[in-house]
């Protein structure tokens, strides 16, 4: 495929922007690295050539049909085989768990007429008939797990619609500017930091599968605008099928390369066929994004630990490419942490983390994301500032959870070259299918992103306003529990206090890099500054004043949102000082 | 399967590397032990006994090499049994000359390392072998190489791993191998076995009598299970054979290292650091990990101030069972 430029005719544009550059691709440049400043300017350069991982997602549709055909060929073989073990195996079993659940979850309507009719019939069917309904069966859902995908509508959602987005994403100001200033302040807004030169290069070596921390719905879209602008490849990705229902999200959804994950059909036929699905795309070749985190996080604490259903589907692929004798088609996984100044659904998210009886609602339905007014409210507010949303990736790693080099080759956790081939050799000398090892090195993965997502973790004034806060909070009521603390009528910090402790928190920080980072405008700014921010954002958007000023003292409006945003850093330890009065 | 699947390598010919390479070979099985000590490869070579074991005729099929490249060529399945404050070098060593194909399990009772780290997870970091597991349980040297009866317990997260290991060191109705999937709980267990050896040895050295031995080893399981659970591990694992098991075979036996540390102490003999076994250096730091989860195990500390010189022995063993009594 042709190389495009990487944003059109307004090059000129970007050199004379007077200041130095802002955020942007790439972020600013790191002054840790000492070629910073010339990544920097080769990335800014107006002849910049991006060099465009080739894009599969155009030619999906060619190869739909052969990718929907494997996952029903491995899915039913596999089940077929299993079958002879009798018991839960049986593909009795297996389609009377189909029968089961969706009657359960569809009552007697119209709609479950089909189930009623095949749980009432299964009994008196042949072992050929069950085959024929089973195949039928994971057709039928392999077929709403891929929905209609149109390159036609893809093409011109990534030509048109993505900067049609950073319209959203822009103040109005900035749209006389033209495209060329859109794009810069869209990169403003949006900000992407990481190794992406090494991205880059990977991603034309093997298959990507990036895993960012998750926070909001606004995820998906913000890492496909990220990846974008910093020339890596589109990704695919499951999105919860409840997402599909606002007809203007669903249409970016669809188009922006996302499949359908229906979570509310619980039985195992389904998420086999999703997994076998993932496992196909991935082998092919197709970039993906999971969350490892599974849904949002509802307390907006970093991913201490992550699921392993669709995770694993990368060390499933990498193995079955082994198998077909193609080891050079390597599969990579991308940490990343995205890191947003104020969270679209925090409201929503926190009350469900702090619901009484703990039992988190799995999907929720009705919440600021399923209304485009909030949405639009969100961007005007929100992300029209600088930076507003940080877009970190970490370093790669193989499905082993070993390094990868710049050059796409793994490392063990010494730093040796090994060849990844080698954790599927058994004893025999084969490379055999063995899903229990296949799972235990997915967890081993998963806790490596764990002990990643913090280290690359960026914090904006208003989660370390709030922090200060929360610990002051504590230190005055006596106790850190958030339930305890909730009842109380302890709100207000004395201003020279706040900035203070804020001081003190961002050299703890620095000191600290397993704990994460500054943001840069947390960098550059002072702390009476750190803390004006955090007043504004916090102050505007939610529908009541998290935080405000009031004379001397900063108070505390909303206690739940103040946890929710301090809980980004509740990762690091609370200073000795302030557990001792605490307790 | 290959000879190189189908053999064991011994990193270590101390003396359960060599009573485990004793026992494989007696019933067939390929075995190569590394040594880096020439003078122990030396010896065995010419006289056919190990200094470490020196009741034991190790056969002549038992190779004996001293190049861990040569190791990891011929086995790809390799048994870790070193001293534990040689660990980390020795897993330095190997892992330079390993790969990710390998299957490591090391036979190691005592946590390691200047942060008293499990064993499986300095292998981790320091080879690239992701096919980790732990061998523990009452499988004496002694009673390995003379061909007695003997059992273990093998912990790996990896199913492969345990399969492995049986299919390899399972020689019934000798030794006998036993599968887990707690790491955790079976390095603890494994480690804090010995160090409760020293404490029997300490009890029996006095002449505690038999009830107030009960107690004590009753009360061992208990607190180390408290610690084992704190720590990630499962709270049955200590009742079981790295456990609980290996307590009872090891505090009596008159050749246990760890025993005789006890007995040592009970004649209130002085015992420098530098004569610390592995039971004594696993209570020392199963007290600093205790301190770090917060975890109270009264027994343990008394066993640790006798061995740094904090405590009597009298006083130590009045204060734990008051603390006991207190406490249970």
């Amino acid at each position: 495929m042709q190389a495009r430029p990487y944003h059109d005719g307004a090059q000129d544009k970007w050199g004379t922007a007077g200041s130095a550059p802002t955020a942007g691709v790439g972020g600013r440049a790191p002054a840790d690295e000492p070629s910073a400043r010339l990544w920097y300017h080769r990335l800014m350069a107006s002849d910049r050539p991006v060099r465009e991982a080739r894009n599969r997602l155009e030619s999906f549709n060619a190869d739909r049909d052969r990718v929907l055909a494997t996952v029903e060929r491995r899915v039913v073989a596999r089940l077929v085989k299993e079958a002879e073990r009798g018991g839960d195996h049986s593909l009795e079993y297996v389609l009377n768990d189909v029968c089961v659940n969706e009657l359960k979850r569809l009552g007697n309507g119209e709609k479950a007429a089909r189930w009623r009719a095949l749980a009432g019939k299964l009994g008196a069917l042949s072992e050929d008939d069950k085959r024929a309904e089973l195949t039928s069966l994971v057709r039928f859902f392999g077929e709403d797990i891929v929905g209609n995908f149109d390159p036609r509508v893809y093409r011109f959602a990534t030509r048109v619609l993505t900067p049609g987005l950073g319209l959203l994403f822009s103040p109005l100001s900035s749209v006389r500017g033209g495209v060329g200033g859109l794009l810069r302040e869209l990169d403003s807004r949006i900000q992407v930091e990481g190794p992406l030169d090494v991205l880059r290069g990977i991603a034309e070596r093997g298959t990507l599968v990036v895993t960012p921390t998750h926070s909001s719905n606004m995820d998906s879209v913000v890492i496909g605008l990220a990846l974008e602008r910093a020339g890596l490849p589109p990704v695919t990705y499951g999105a919860g099928k409840n997402l599909f229902t606002n007809p203007f999200i669903s249409y970016f959804m669809h188009n922006l390369g996302a499949y359908r994950v229906d979570r509310r059909l619980r039985f195992e036929l389904y998420k086999d066929i999703l997994k076998e699905y993932s496992t196909v795309l991935l082998e092919s070749g197709y970039h993906s994004l999971f969350f490892p985190g599974g849904t949002r996080c509802r307390s907006n604490m970093v991913e201490r630990s992550v699921k392993l259903g669709l995770l694993g589907t990368a060390v499933t692929a990498y193995s079955n490419n082994v198998r077909a004798g193609e080891p050079q088609r390597r599969i990579y996984i991308v940490p990343a942490t995205i890191n947003y100044r104020l969270v679209l659904e925090a409201e929503t998210l926190i009350h469900d983390y702090l619901a009484e009886t703990g039992q988190r609602r799995y999907i929720i339905t009705d919440d600021e994301f399923s209304r485009l007014g909030r949405i639009v409210e969100f961007v005007r507010k929100i992300v029209a500032h600088e930076g507003a949303v940080v877009i970190r990736f970490g370093r790669p790693l193989d499905p082993f959870g070993n390094d990868v080099d710049d050059d796409g080759e793994s490392h063990d956790r010494a730093g040796r070259r090994v060849d990844p081939r080698t954790y599927l050799t058994g004893a025999d000398g084969e490379h055999g299918e063995d899903p229990q090892r296949d799972a235990e090195y997915t967890r081993l993965l998963g806790r490596r992103l764990a002990d990643v997502y913090p280290r690359e973790s960026v914090f904006h004034s208003t989660h370390l306003v709030t922090r200060v806060l929360y610990d002051a909070i504590a230190t005055q009521a006596g106790t850190r529990d958030v339930y305890k603390l909730l009842r109380t009528q302890v709100r207000e910090v004395p201003v020279p206090e706040v900035v203070r402790a804020l001081g003190d928190l961002r050299r703890r920080i620095v000191d600290a890099p397993a704990v994460g980072r500054l943001h840069q405008r947390v960098v550059a700014a002072g702390d009476q500054a750190t803390l004006d921010d955090a007043l504004r954002a916090l102050g505007t958007y939610h529908a009541r004043p998290v935080i405000e000023r009031q004379g001397d003292v900063v108070r505390v409006g909303d206690l739940e949102l103040v946890y929710y945003y301090q809980n980004r850093i509740s990762h690091l330890a609370p200073e000795p000082a302030a557990i001792r009065s605490a307790s | 399967m290959s000879v190189r699947g189908d053999t064991v390598g011994i990193v270590g010919a101390g003396a359960f590397g060599t009573g485990l390479a004793v026992a494989l070979a007696r019933s067939g099985r390929p075995v190569t032990v590394y040594t880096r000590t020439p003078s122990v490869a030396n010896a065995i070579a010419a006289t056919r006994r190990c200094p470490r074991l020196p009741d034991v005729d190790v056969p002549s099929s038992v190779k004996i090499i001293g190049d861990v490249k040569e190791l990891a060529a011929a086995a790809r399945y390799i048994v870790l049994a070193v001293a534990s404050q040689d660990a980390p070098a020795r897993l330095a060593e190997l892992g330079g000359a390993i790969d990710g194909g390998h299957v490591v399990v090391h036979a190691i009772g005592a946590l390691a390392g200047p942060d008293d780290e499990r064993v499986s997870v300095i292998v981790e970091r320091a080879t690239p072998a992701l096919r980790i597991g732990v061998l523990a349980g009452p499988a004496l040297p002694r009673d390995l190489g003379a061909g007695q009866f003997a059992s273990m317990v093998i912990a790996s997260g990896f199913d492969e791993v345990v399969r492995e290991t049986r299919r390899l060191l399972n020689l019934p109705p000798y030794l006998r191998v036993y599968g887990s999937r707690d790491v955790t709980g079976v390095e603890l267990a494994s480690a804090l076995a010995g160090a409760y050896t020293v404490a029997l040895g300490i009890a029996d050295g006095i002449k505690v009598g038999a009830g107030p031995r009960a107690v004590a080893i009753t009360r061992a399981v208990a607190e180390a299970s408290r610690l084992a659970e704190t720590a990630g591990g499962q709270i049955r694992t200590m009742s079981g054979l790295a456990g609980l098991g290996n307590v009872l075979v090891r505090a009596g036996d008159p050749d246990d290292p760890d025993y005789q540390l006890g007995l040592a102490l009970a004649r209130e003999e002085r015992i420098e650091p530098a004569r610390f076994t592995e039971g004594a250096r696993a209570a020392l730091a199963g007290v600093r990990l205790a301190a770090r989860k917060g975890v109270r195990m009264p027994l343990l500390a008394g066993l640790a101030a006798v061995l740094s010189g904090k405590a009597s022995v009298r006083d130590a063993a009045r204060l734990a069972a008051d603390n006991v009594a207190e406490e249970e």
